[in-house]
């Protein structure tokens, strides 16, 4: 075989800022070069194979060879193959023992780390530029014995010929074979430029002073077979064929197998889950099971046994089973979470009986794609069940799975402009006109304005890397809840390293590496809204005795659709925003499924794919229903004929364009990392054209791609819609029948959602909850409820409202707080232990009123506070009075918003009021009673500012007066007009005209006026969103 | 900004004391913190012209008529710290980042703020207003103080002076508050506070200063915001509090500054003095011809300038001569050494080489010298000479001396050290250096191993005959000996290249660098010949 050749040595750019070139286009070219061989051995790293494997397959390579190139901390460096499935393990378990002795993003070789000798794996040594081993390294001969080689790397450094003859020496001397190979880093020669630029950012330097840190040539590339055939001696290039030949692994041997514990003795995965299943039923059904649940159920099993997914029903119902036990509220979604099985498990609260749902809309045979269930849990205690994992099956067997971070247009125009040496000023000018990067180019216009010249050749040198660095990995980081469990150590499936939260460790892949290989996941999410709920479900028991769970707050509640359709959802989950709030009333949800469609509809997806439109229009019966075929009637109809979720698109890119189901998986998947990765040209092409040739409407098929592309990263499935409907459902319920315990538990779960606790207040205060200012004597931490004369409840804002007080301070103070309350601040010093600064932000929040009188004598009383010296225990101390004047109710004002966020007072636009009337602003109320389309003034706190990338453009600004909100919206025009206006003012005049629909009321904004200097002293923070 | 106090040595934190004896501790005096000049306690009438510069950062950074802001970094982010007229017409405010500053106006101008010519503007006025008064004083980064009392009668009265001063300032490109009082206290914060205010005497002072908001009194953030928290806004506000109750609870520091500012106590200041160059003249009773009495003049000169330089601790670096004659334009003589030295000996050394060369077209009169601009001077350590070896043999082998001694004689252009770079491409591996520049930067950082380049390297390569694809040199085919060494780099400036080097052998046993460029194999080139 002479000629022939494998490539044993190859970095891709998962050997992070070195290798440059992706693991795809290694292979690919590999295979287009005839190699018999391809080894990817990225350093100390198996992030990229699983790319590399399936890119193999794909183009055909003849073998892919699975290694890792190490440093040792001699400074030696070595090529490890692994030869079958055991080299493999034996290689994984190195990584991670390296990875995790070292910090993140790092590892130590250590010699004590190699004395196994690395069972099953062929081991390459790189010389260096003495081509010798020194005495202290004949260890390496030692350990790897018969399974060492030289590998004779020529690099046209003007020194080959001598560096041939000194390892022929060497290798006589050593009794070592000799292997030619290529030190690749790059598929093609013309990466050396950004090749060069990864080593520039690697070390942190400008290019030009990069100096002997660059390679001197671009020769660490896959070179054609006539090349090598010039550059090595024939028997140089035979033995990496014999090498190739005596490796015998894929990664499609790796099988996972899941923890065997779940199941207890004399059961199996089958009848335990049947077992469980049947518990459960009778738990959830106490009065008689109905029929066609039995049959569902049954239906379920059989599939699930089919296709072997027990165990990972059995893992999810542990996890969930342990949160359950620890009175953490959870609640799953995902495509296999609504299966009758998970409701009587207890995976999901949603009642498969309250939405026609079948199981195989979830799970598919045909598809071959894992069950998916995600585990949302209160966002606070999510981390007690990831230990309870970790604990569970050990370190060794559970893991995180890795989020490949990679670079976008800003981050790659940051390293690639300072390694050109451009200024940080420059740099940050140029990133702004990064929104304009449509992949390709950026407008030349935009340059001009960041005062760089488009055609200068620093700028076109720009250009060119931050096109071809996008996309690039740069690092690991941890996805965010991804968890991977298996039977065996993981270490010998995929290396495991450190993640950058301590005691936190992530695997070598990300998600969907897992995905490729078969792998399941568990994904053990936070939510901020589960922990609202709880906190209301125990706020209500402590003042009520009533006791709620999900499944129990009463159903389909008139009541509460009323409120929804009102609008009137402000800090409930999901339907909260701006965009959802103004649908709600056009869309009037009724049942439970109307709320599924409301969580999914107001997405990029939809609104891209103008699906909101029809979709309203159809439901007010101002459109005929129609579908274009029977086929397509039978995935759209619960939809009214307009696909919303995405799973819809799926099937009817199946039964409307005729694609596989896998090929269907493949767009799904293709779908969710689009913009990361770029590449949905060729779907657009297959699914146009096969929806054409089935007679379809080129319009209808556009509109289907362009909805696609607008499901980009933020895919929406029914399947998790249908979970967040029911929380936004049992939310709505609570804000509607439990308002001062809702509003309670949303501020002590504050930071969440899209309102600040001051909007919260007004909102609960208009719903005619008294609430009750921060009290020293009567305020837990948390905001809690407190009974008036009538036993209503009454909300009384907690110390944690008040800025600046930590929380072990905020508890010493309930704690010792005694049945007497405290009566002089001095005893706040003396019992509680606060210090002065703590003491002077309580002060000032005014917390101290029944101790001190008002803030500023109270702030003056406590600002004389010192510790007792132990001289003098009780120096009673003679002070004058001072003359302070009393807090007007401006500064009132001012100071609860500095202290704690809001006020309890009046509104301040009240007190500006009069101010206002000479522009002739209208409040908020005032607005239903004005005709649509009439000219109008009004003025308020900006609260928001809101710029959906869905909106081409415009700005929805809601301003609050003393008297509600009002929505703004303004166009891009206008906004570029009042550029200033919109981004300084806080108190903000808007003339404009008032767009009333139904209950919608929006001012069109003509003219923006900022008056914040009417404010004085009052800092408001807008809520900014894009 | 706020400043941190220099925290005072109070009566109260230095022992436990009775407390009879604590009511009355705050009226006392602390150990004051600057040395009065005015030993004298009796009242001298003083008045203090203030002028605050809160554009100084902006004025001291414009480089262009554009709008322009000035931005600082804080907590690491650049923040918009000044903003001029136009920048401000198009919504750029103070506190802004950078970013946010860019969005509104894209072509705004953002000048990093540098405390470095803030001080050097700050400076040059000092020395401008010394025509005022013989007591000026930086006061902060961004105040001056003048004592005017004594300068009234000469510029003819305040209103004169104050004129005279405030055009000068709009001369000079800043804009300026003024504010004239009898202490430099109450003056700062009148400026501060932008009050056009002239008082003359402290009973107006008091009535005036009472008025003040607190946040131009530049006490720290943390007083400001508990006085602010207790509805205390003005000076007033503060001296109506209880004299005791405010001291214990902010510290003695704020109360003397209202005392200071009121007059109840001196507030010594430092006076602000112009840095010095040295400047002799001699001047001849008759013109004088002879070189070496010339050469002498110059010799005691020098000898007064090391001494001028000793007492200060400064060295130069450059000096110059000027001989004057009676008739025509004076003859200039510069001298510049490697180190800022102040040796006269050595200045002489110098000098007596290029006064050699030295062209007198008459007789000197006069001679001046002059000392560049003055550096503080790293002393050296001597040696201890123990082995009584002759000093002068080590002096003999200083190549900085004999460098300095070559560029007195031939030019500084002529001279220069090389110096390794770190690159691949071989014409850009090294460079000449400048040796008055920065002699220490010159050693070698970094060598590259295992590398072969010949000694003798051409200017620009040369183009080689060849024949049949096969280079020649002086007509005779070349062997090649090693390689192909290939060079592929520098595609980030305008000389990229792509070549293959060869070491290659003439029939002569010469042995030559010859390269080909990869994009044009047939053409070979000479780029240098081995030792």
């Amino acid at each position: 075989m002479p000629g022939k050749y494998a490539e044993l040595h190859a970095l891709s750019n998962f050997t992070f800022l070195r290798g440059a070139s992706h693991p795809e286009e290694l292979v690919e070219t590999a295979a287009k070069l005839g190699y018999e061989a391809l080894a990817i051995t990225d350093e100390c790293s198996m992030s990229g194979i699983v790319r590399a494997h399936s890119a193999a397959k794909k183009f055909g390579l003849r073998k892919l060879i699975i290694g890792s190139e190490f440093k040792l901390q001699s400074g030696r460096k070595i090529v490890a193959l692994a030869q079958n499935r055991n080299g493999y393990a034996s290689l994984c378990q190195l990584i991670t023992t390296t990875r995790r002795a070292a910090e993140k993003g790092s590892y130590t070789l250590t010699r004590t780390a190699l004395e196994g000798g690395l069972p099953d794996c062929l081991v390459l040594w790189v010389p260096d530029q003495d081509f010798t081993l020194d005495v202290e390294d004949h260890w390496i001969r030692e350990t790897f014995r018969d399974r060492l080689w030289i590998a004779v790397e020529l690099l046209a450094d003007g020194r080959q010929q001598e560096q041939l003859v000194r390892l022929q020496e060497e290798g006589r001397r050593l009794k070592l074979p000799l292997v030619a190979s290529g030190d690749v880093h790059m598929h093609r020669r013309v990466r050396r430029i950004l090749q060069d630029a990864l080593t520039a950012i690697r070390h942190g330097t400008t290019i030009d002073n990069a100096g002997l840190i660059l390679y001197a040539n671009g020769e660490r590339h896959l070179r054609p077979l006539e090349a090598l055939r010039r550059i090595y001696p024939p028997e140089l290039l035979a033995e990496t064929v014999r090498i190739a030949d005596a490796i015998d692994f894929s990664l499609d041997e790796l099988c996972y197998e899941y923890p065997d514990e779940l199941v207890p003795q004399g059961e199996t995965p089958t009848t335990y889950l049947r077992k469980l299943t049947e518990q459960g039923m009778r738990r959830r059904w106490p009065g008689g099971i109905p029929q066609k649940v039995v049959q569902l159920v049954e239906h379920e099993l059989a599939l699930i046994a089919d296709l072997a997914y027990e165990p990972f029903f059995l893992t999810v119902y542990d996890i969930v089973a342990f949160a359950r036990s620890q009175d953490i509220l959870c609640q799953g979604r995902g495509s296999a979470a609504n299966s009758a099985v998970c409701f009587c498990l207890g995976i999901t609260e949603v009642d498969p009986g309250r939405m026609q749902m079948l199981v195989e809309r979830f799970i598919s045979k045909e598809r071959n794609e894992p069950p998916d269930i995600d585990v949302d849990f209160e966002h606070e205690r999510r981390e007690e069940v990831i230990q309870y994992i970790y604990a569970k099956y050990g370190r060794e067997r559970a893991a995180l799975a890795a989020t490949v971070i990679t670079y976008r247009p800003r981050s790659a125009l940051r390293d690639v402009g300072k390694l050109l040496g451009l200024s940080d000023l420059q740099v940050s000018r140029l990133s702004r006109s990064m929104q304009w990067w449509d992949g390709n180019k950026v407008d030349d216009s935009r340059i001009l304005e960041a005062g760089l010249d488009p055609d200068s050749p620093v700028m076109r040198r720009l250009m060119y890397l931050v096109k071809e660095l996008i996309g690039f990995p740069r690092h690991l980081s941890q996805h965010v809840g991804g968890f991977v469990i298996s039977n065996t150590p993981l270490y010998k499936l995929v290396p495991i390293e450190n993640a950058a939260m301590p005691e936190r460790t992530v695997i070598q892949w990300e998600k969907d590496d897992l995905e490729e290989l078969g792998l399941l996941k568990v994904d053990v999410l936070g939510l901020g809204m589960l922990t609202a709920i709880r906190r209301s479900f125990d706020l209500i028991r402590d003042f009520s005795g009533a006791e709620y769970t999900l499944a129990s707050v009463p159903a389909e509640d008139p009541l509460v659709y009323d409120m929804i359709c009102a609008g009137d959802t402000m800090g409930v989950f999901q339907i909260e925003s701006r965009a959802q709030m103004a649908m709600l009333p056009r869309l009037k949800p009724r049942c439970y499924y109307d709320l599924v469609i409301e969580v999914a509809i107001i997405r990029p997806g939809p609104i891209q794919g103008d699906m909101v439109h029809p979709y309203l229009r159809r439901r007010n019966g101002e459109e005929a229903v129609d579908y274009p075929s029977d086929a397509v009637k039978g995935v759209l109809q619960r939809t009214l004929g307009v696909p919303i979720f995405q799973e819809q698109v799926m099937q009817l890119a199946v039964v409307a364009a005729g694609f596989t189901p896998g090929e269907a998986d493949s767009l799904r998947r293709a779908m969710a990392a689009w913009k990361r990765r770029g590449g949905l040209g060729g779907f657009e092409e297959k699914l146009i054209s096969g929806m054409r040739e089935r007679g379809y409407k080129e319009e209808f098929a556009k509109q289907i791609f362009r909805q696609i592309e607008g499901f980009g990263e933020y895919g929406f499935p029914e399947s998790h819609s249908a979970s967040f409907a029911l929380l936004v459902y049992v939310s709505c319920w609570l804000k509607c029948h439990e308002p001062a315990a809702f509003t309670c538990a949303l501020l002590n779960s504050q930071p969440m959602g899209f309102y600040s606790a001051s909007q919260l207040v007004q909102d609960v205060q208009r719903h005619g909850v008294q609430v009750r200012p921060v009290d020293i004597n009567h305020s837990q931490w948390d905001c809690s409820l407190e009974a008036d004369d009538e036993g209503k409840a009454v909300l009384r804002l907690g110390l944690r409202m008040v800025k600046g007080l930590s929380e072990a301070a905020g508890q010493r103070i309930v704690t010792e707080r005694g049945s007497g309350g405290y009566q002089q601040a001095q005893q706040l010093l003396e019992r509680a232990g606060l210090d002065q600064r703590e003491l002077g932000v309580l002060a000032s929040s005014g917390a101290l009123r029944p101790l001190a009188g008002d803030r500023h004598r109270a702030r003056w009383a406590v600002s004389g506070i010192e510790k007792p010296m132990p001289l003098f225990p009780s120096l009673d101390r003679y002070e004058a009075t001072p003359l302070l004047r009393k807090p007007t109710e401006g500064q009132t004002i001012v100071a609860d918003y500095q202290s704690t966020g809001l006020t309890l007072e009046r509104h301040p636009v009240c007190l500006l009021r009069q101010h206002l009337d000479r522009y002739q602003y209208r409040s908020a109320k005032q607005l239903p009673g004005i005709g649509n389309a009439q000219k109008i003034n009004v003025a308020g706190l900006v609260i928001t500012k809101q710029r959906p990338g869905t909106a081409s453009g415009v700005t929805f600004v809601t301003l609050e007066d003393e008297t509600g909100q009002i929505n703004v919206v303004v166009w891009k025009q206008l906004a570029e007009q009042y550029r200033a206006e919109l981004l300084n003012a806080r108190l903000l005049g808007v003339s404009g005209e008032l767009q009333i629909e139904g209950k919608v009321i929006h001012v069109i904004a003509r003219r923006l006026m900022d008056h914040t200097n009417m404010l004085g002293n009052l800092t408001i923070r807008s809520r900014d969103f894009r | 900004m706020p400043r941190a106090w220099k925290s005072p040595v109070t009566a109260r934190e230095a022992a436990p004391t009775p407390a009879a004896q604590q009511q009355a501790l705050p009226f006392l005096e602390p150990a004051p913190l600057v040395k009065p000049l005015a030993l004298a306690p009796t009242r001298v009438q003083r008045l203090w012209f203030c002028i605050w510069l809160p554009g100084l950062p902006l004025e001291a950074a414009r480089s262009t008529e554009a709008a322009t802001a000035v931005i600082e970094e804080q907590q690491g982010i650049q923040r918009v710290l000044l903003t001029d007229q136009q920048a401000r017409a198009a919504g750029v405010t103070p506190g802004q980042s950078a970013n946010a500053a860019l969005a509104l106006l894209p072509t705004l101008q953002l000048e990093e703020r540098s405390p470095l010519r803030e001080q050097q503007a700050l400076e040059a006025l000092a020395g401008w207003l010394e025509h005022f008064s013989s007591f000026v004083c930086i006061a902060d980064r961004d105040v001056l103080l003048l004592e005017i009392a004594g300068s009234l009668r000469l510029f003819g009265g305040l209103p004169e002076l104050r004129k005279k001063i405030s055009t000068g300032l709009r001369q000079h490109g800043f804009d300026a508050s003024l504010a004239i009082a009898p202490t430099p206290l109450g003056a700062t914060w009148l400026a501060r506070a932008g009050r056009r205010a002239c008082i003359r005497d402290e009973q107006n002072l008091k009535r005036v200063l009472r008025e003040l908001p607190l946040d131009c009194l530049q006490w720290p953030e943390g007083i400001c915001s508990s006085l602010m928290a207790m509805g205390v806004t003005t000076i007033g506000d503060c001296l109506r509090l209880p004299r005791e109750g405010f001291v214990r609870r902010f510290g003695a520091e704020p109360m003397i500054a209202l005392d200071r500012a009121l007059g109840h106590l001196p507030d010594p200041r430092n006076s602000w003095r112009a840095p010095e160059r040295f400047c002799a003249d001699h001047e001849m009773v008759q013109e004088q011809s002879d070189r070496e009495r010339l050469l002498n003049i110059c010799h005691e000169l020098l000898l007064s300038l090391e001494q001028f330089l000793l007492t200060r601790q400064l060295g130069t670096q450059r000096l110059s001569f000027s001989f004057f004659h009676l008739k025509g334009s004076a003859t200039e003589l510069r001298l510049g050494c490697a180190r800022a030295d102040r040796c006269a000996e050595r200045w002489l050394e110098l000098l007596r080489i290029r006064f050699d060369q030295l062209v007198l077209p008459e007789p000197v009169i006069a001679i001046r010298l002059r000392s560049g601009m003055t550096q503080a001077l790293q002393a050296e350590s001597a040696r201890l000479n123990f082995y009584g070896c002759d000093d002068r043999l080590t002096r003999r082998y200083s190549i900085v001396e004999l460098a300095e001694r070559l560029i007195a004689r031939i030019g500084e252009q002529s001279v220069h050290s090389l110096c390794m770079v770190a690159e691949h491409r071989p014409h850009y591996a090294w460079r000449p250096q400048s040796l008055l520049s920065d002699w220490a930067s010159s050693t070698l950082s970094e060598i590259r191993r295992n590398i072969r380049r010949p000694l003798w390297m051409l200017p620009e390569p040369a183009l080689l005959p060849a024949d049949s694809g096969y280079p020649l040199h002086q007509g005779d085919p070349l062997r090649l000996l090693d390689g192909p060494e290939r060079l592929e780099t520098g595609w980030w400036d305008e000389h990229g290249i792509s070549r293959d080097y060869y070491t290659a052998v003439n029939p002569a046993g010469i042995r030559l660098w010859i390269f080909r460029n990869r994009s044009q194999p047939s053409c070979w080139y000479l780029h240098g010949y081995f030792g």
